[in-house]
């Protein structure tokens, strides 16, 4: 059989003859899926965001009360952080792909939003642990100096401080783990498809 | 672009061009619960996309994009949204479609056996096969992959090579 039997076959045959279609409720799950993609999105950026509003506000309440003016340095990192956040998603949502645009140039921008992700959480420690490090440090001596009772402090501060290393260590390897479970497969599978259109 | 004005540009094309929207999501994905996911998130893609349709593509061309890049997009298994949701896509057991002679049950079988060998190829290829089988113009996929004529020309020789040796031993059975 050649290339125009094939065709011949190809388009003589119906795809849609054997599909009833219910349009109407068809558009009302198209409209479902519109408010549950909207939502999806909405809702992933508030989570983010929100988190380091809601830690802010509590390291805020906790630093008028007990006048801990370290805890402010905890706070301008939830700031830092938290507009980072929305300053990057306000930026990378201009970037996203269109799916109306040519195959290539999606590819090309998908290619871009996934290396823009593997560069984010392969820098997390910069931009996300860092900024908490010196406000968690400093809250700690702080509180090892007035005690009154050192011994108990600095143990309490050791296994604080542990607890801190270890949070941070946790919080680096599931980033990493991200890239290299779904980010660099995804990669690659990108920069396959451009290496076949190019 | 009013929801009405939306509402009827996407019954329009879903009268006029279903088959091709179908033909997209059975050659990009295998096994009846992934090609309904699929074809959902395409629909929802097109959907999306009327907004932005200014009418200086083709219909066609526009909706293969639309459809080529979500199929790119989308992977098997992520997304599970059909449960408790309305069915709009029934299959059709009019006495009608069933009555078919032995020729076009054979056609048939040379149909399903592209599909799968479409399946086999790599993602771009796949587009650029179901394209030419379709009867598109160089021109017009061009337009739809982003690439060059020339370089379609080339690539659709080796194509048309790989569907005709994958089908040689199939369709000798028929």
């Amino acid at each position: 059989m050649n290339f125009e039997d094939m065709q011949k076959a190809w388009q003589s045959h119906n795809a849609s003859a054997k599909v009833l279609i219910d349009a109407d409720a068809l558009l009302k799950e198209v409209r479902h899926n519109q408010r549950h993609f909207r939502a999806m999105i909405f809702w992933r950026d508030a989570r983010e965001v929100g988190l380091c509003v809601v830690v802010g506000l509590l390291f805020l309440h906790w630093a008028i009360r007990d006048h801990a003016w370290f805890l402010y340095l905890l706070i301008l990192a939830c700031a830092g952080v938290g507009s980072f956040m929305v300053v990057d998603r306000l930026i990378q949502r201009r970037k996203q792909p269109v799916a109306n645009e040519s195959l290539k140039t999606c590819i090309e921008v998908s290619l871009l939003q996934v290396n823009h992700q593997i560069w984010l959480l392969k820098n997390v420690v910069w931009w996300y642990l860092l900024p908490f490090a010196p406000g968690l440090a400093i809250a700690t001596g702080v509180s090892v100096w007035r005690s009154r009772h050192v011994a108990l402090v600095v143990a309490g501060g050791c296994v604080y401080l542990v607890l801190v290393v270890l949070l941070y260590w946790g919080v680096y390897w599931l980033n990493q783990y991200a890239v290299r479970r779904t980010l660099a497969p995804r990669q690659q599978e990108l920069e396959t498809l451009l290496a076949s259109l190019e | 672009m009013t929801a009405q004005e939306q509402e009827a540009i996407f019954r329009r094309w879903l009268d006029a061009h279903l088959g091709l929207m179908l033909k997209v999501v059975r050659a990009c994905a295998a096994g009846q619960q992934d090609q309904d996911d699929l074809f959902q998130d395409v629909l929802l893609q097109i959907w999306l996309s009327i907004p932005a349709f200014r009418g200086e593509a083709k219909e066609t061309t526009w909706i293969y994009r639309v459809a080529f890049n979500t199929a790119l997009a989308w992977r098997r298994g992520e997304r599970r949204r059909r449960e408790g949701h309305e069915i709009f896509l029934k299959s059709d057991v009019s006495p009608q479609v069933q009555a078919s002679h032995v020729e076009a049950l054979a056609e048939r079988e040379i149909v399903e056996k592209l599909y799968a060998a479409i399946r086999q190829l790599p993602k771009v290829d796949a587009s650029l096969a179901l394209m030419h089988l379709d009867g598109l113009s160089y021109e017009e996929m061009a337009e739809v992959l982003g690439i060059s004529e020339n370089y379609i020309g080339v690539k659709l020789n080796r194509i048309r090579q790989q569907l005709a040796d994958q089908l040689k031993g199939e369709t000798d059975e028929l």
